[in-house]
């Protein structure tokens, strides 16, 4: 077992990373040794990152203990520089998290300046004054060529500005002056956000947190007011909205709610959030209330805008993507479907229920009835897995059967129409895929049945199995 | 000279594919039906006064439009049950006809008219679930359907209720399995309100269930019925094949009359209902069982029988 952290205390204490826990112990017999929980600190780290979203959109991992964020033109908002990263330690602090920062126009150099340096903001012009004293350990290089440079006496990076480059290149690989250039910001180096960035958002920083239903749909509303008229500049509306709430100890909420049609009526986007928030309901817990909400707009796609006719009639089209949009905000997309049609010859794979909420887009939407080939009979319903069904009696090599058990319930067949031969679709099937032969059946009583033969007697199946696959009217 | 012999399945054949052609002929076994203009849209009610034809749907059955006095009811609840799971089909046929009727009449005022059809997952797992091309098949456009797999009954009367709300909806459809406690009276109630105020017909599709207390205007038993035969252009009948599908239908509870049995089929074509007569529906001969030639008698002989089911008998001593 090895050390992989230490807090100041025990850094104070000289001990060191990668040193074994037994000799530690027997240095400080009253150490207080946990297990590491890789998995458990990356969570940690990344409810940070949430929670570091109230500074900017942009917050990318800076490594396994650090974090970026991209602050530009965000600070004025904050009142500067510096009070931004005061204001960031200082609520770290009060969350009981150790955190170091710094500022600088590169992540490389701030990665540095956090890690190995007192100095907290550097101006722009400023970097290779701020880096040069720094240890090469600052550069972020690989641990076996930090040992190497240092060895050589390379121990600063400043050691490293002076030393002739192409020398030095030619030993240690490009990797090293990379690492320095994006340092002194001479080499571009772009953030990975963790989320994407939001198309819009809009949000509101409340003075006291609030924690009702109510009150959180209520600003919601405001929210997407204040959304609207940007989407009409745009021209736009939203598919895929996300309601941010900042919780006061510092845990975030995401609500995603997505719509079936651009949208940007702000009732509307409110009254998918009244669904969203009673379907999350008891996951949603207020606690001492949220600070900030925040309304993204994840997703936006132009919107014709539409007036109103003079007839006084709502817009069919609108109510039935308001009421989809209603029903998919509670209950998630799986619930409400539209029935989609493909050129397939395969009855289960002619048609399929396709989540309603993309039903708008054209690739969704599949061949219309009409251009469906003529296809002779078809049930009603289609059971969801073919059913086993006993034929004592069939004629032989292609009639129909005569009597069947189909869920322990004895059959007689009084007329029977078919066979409808499919044959299997051998390009996804593989060559030996049963042919099918359907038949309608009708029983005594009237009932009508769809069954098939799988497989041609005696020449693709010695003795065929029979199955039931749906219901007519 | 002979000619060759052309083999009689292949005149078999021929025969049946041209009377597939002519799908809107009603089969052979069909009653007359009262003639009117808006056929094609459903109606069929010669008598009726305008605003009867606002509250009512009438079948151009001429039996079950009387018990159901004029019509379907387009406001409201109607139940359509089944007694078995395995009779699904016909229940399924007959109620999205009847969805369909209400879809054509939204139709020809230039709306869409959409149907949801809401199903419980039990009920879609025991029956099967909508087949897109058989339905468009039957007369339902696809484009004006939503289908609703909930996961539980709660869901499925909040989806029903929400959907009752917008009056878009020519038709919701609610499909449940057997005799749930959650689905009792109050909850019928609170559904047949809403079905009132917005105009919007709601058909409880109850499978496998029994007879049960609610609130619905209307009750209606299908059973699964033989299909008649196709009649060819010159009036024989097609020995073999099965025609368009054919319904019992018993009216259990009607506002206005005793309970009342009647033959129907569904003519996809023409996207209407025709009165079949239980008499002309030949049945093969071998056939052990075959419908009775008077019309069955409603489901319960000697008077109605006591709700529920019996869970214990009576001590006899």
């Amino acid at each position: 077992m090895r050390i992989v952290a230490l807090d100041s205390l025990a850094e104070r204490l000289r001990l060191k990373r990668g040193q074994g826990v037994a000799e530690a112990r027997a240095m400080h017999p009253r150490l207080d040794v946990l297990p590491a929980d890789p998995a458990a600190d990356q969570s940690f780290l990344s409810g940070l990152a949430d929670w570091c979203d109230r500074y900017t959109p942009l917050v990318a991992y800076a490594g396994a203990d650090g974090l970026a964020l991209d602050i530009t033109g965000c600070t004025k908002l904050h009142g500067g520089e510096k009070a931004l990263l005061d204001d960031v330690l200082s609520r770290l602090f009060q969350l009981g998290v150790e955190a170091r920062g710094a500022i600088a126009a590169s992540p490389g150099l701030s990665w540095a300046l956090a890690r190995f340096s007192g100095n907290d903001v550097i101006e722009a012009g400023e970097e290779a004054v701020a880096l040069g004293p720094l240890p090469v350990t600052a550069l972020r290089l690989p641990q076996a060529l930090t040992d190497t440079l240092i060895r050589l006496g390379l121990t600063q990076v400043g050691d490293l500005m002076e030393a002739p480059r192409a020398a030095l290149a030619r030993r240690f690989g490009p990797l090293v002056f990379l690492r320095l250039d994006q340092a002194l910001g001479h080499d571009d180096e772009p953030l990975s956000p963790r989320r994407p960035v939001a198309e819009l958002s809009v949000e509101r920083r409340l003075i006291s947190p609030v924690s009702g239903e109510d009150d959180i749909l209520g600003l919601a509303l405001q929210l997407a007011d204040g959304l609207k008229g940007r989407l009409e500049e745009r021209g736009e509306g939203g598919r895929q909205f996300e309601l941010l709430l900042f919780r006061v100890d510092g845990k975030v909420f995401r609500l995603l709610a997505g719509t079936s049609s651009p949208l940007r009526d702000p009732k509307r986007i409110a009254a998918l959030y009244r669904e969203r928030l009673a379907a999350v309901h008891d996951d949603l817990d207020a606690g001492y209330g949220f600070e900030i909400l925040r309304l993204c707009v994840l997703k936006a796609e132009p919107i014709s805008s539409v007036q109103d006719d003079f007839s006084g009639r709502p817009d069919q089209s609108r109510a039935l993507a308001d009421f989809t949009d209603r029903v998919v905000a509670r209950f998630g997309d799986e619930v409400l479907s539209v029935a989609v049609l493909a050129a397939s010859h395969i009855p289960e794979r002619a048609a399929s229920l396709r989540p309603a909420r993309d039903a708008a887009s054209p690739a969704a939407k599949g061949l219309q009835a009409e251009e469906w080939p003529v296809v002779p009979v078809r049930p009603l319903r289609l059971l969801t897995h073919p059913e086993r069904v006993e034929v004592p009696v069939a004629d032989v090599p292609d009639g129909a059967p005569e009597r069947f058990f189909w869920r322990r319930t004895a059959y007689r067949v009084a007329r029977a129409e078919g066979p409808e031969r499919i044959a299997a679709e051998w390009w996804i099937d593989g060559e030996d895929a049963p042919t099918r032969d359907y038949f309608r059946i009708e029983d005594e009583t009237g009932r009508r049945f769809w069954m098939f033969r799988n497989g041609l007697f005696q020449r693709e199946r010695m003795h065929p199995d029979w199955f039931m696959h749906g219901i007519f009217a | 000279m002979a000619e060759n012999a052309v083999p009689r399945e292949t005149v078999l054949a021929l025969r049946d594919a041209i009377a597939r052609l002519e799908r809107d002929r009603p089969s052979g076994s069909c009653l007359a039906t009262t003639r009117t203009e808006g056929e094609k849209a459903g109606f069929s009610a010669s008598g009726l006064s305008p605003t009867a034809h606002e509250e009512t749907l009438p079948l151009g059955v001429p039996a079950l439009d009387h018990a159901m006095s004029g019509g379907l009811p387009l406001k409201g609840l109607s139940e359509i049950r089944v007694a078995e799971t395995r009779d699904a089909g016909a229940a399924t046929g007959f109620t999205l006809g009847l969805a369909a009727l209400c879809q054509a009449r939204r139709k020809a005022r230039g709306e869409l008219g959409p149907i949801l059809w809401i199903s419980e997952t039990m009920a879609e797992k025991e029956a099967g679930e909508p087949y897109g091309v058989g339905l468009s098949l039957l007369g339902i456009d696809l484009r004006a359907a939503l289908f609703s797999r909930p996961r539980n009954l709660q869901q499925a009367l909040w989806i029903a209720e929400a959907a009752l709300g917008f009056s878009v909806f020519s038709a919701v459809i609610l499909e449940i399995r057997g005799n749930p406690a959650r689905l009792g009276l109050q909850e019928s109630r609170r559904l047949q309100l809403r079905s009132m105020g917005s105009g919007v017909p709601i058909f409880l599709l109850r499978q496998a269930g029994e007879e049960e207390a609610s609130s619905a205007h209307l009750r209606l038993l299908v059973r699964p019925a033989p299909a008649s035969l196709f009649m060819l252009p010159d009036g024989t009948m097609l020995s073999t094949g099965i025609g368009h599908p054919a319904f019992h239908v018993i009216a259990e509870k009607t506002r206005a009359f005793s309970p009342v049995d009647a033959y129907l089929e569904w003519s996809s074509h023409a996207r209407r209902f025709y009165p079949l007569d239980p008499v002309a529906v030949s049945l093969p001969a071998h056939a052990a069982d075959p419908v009775a030639v008077l019309p069955a008698s409603v489901g319960r002989p000697g008077g109605a029988p006591a709700l529920g089911r019996v869970m214990a008998f009576k001590r006899a001593s």
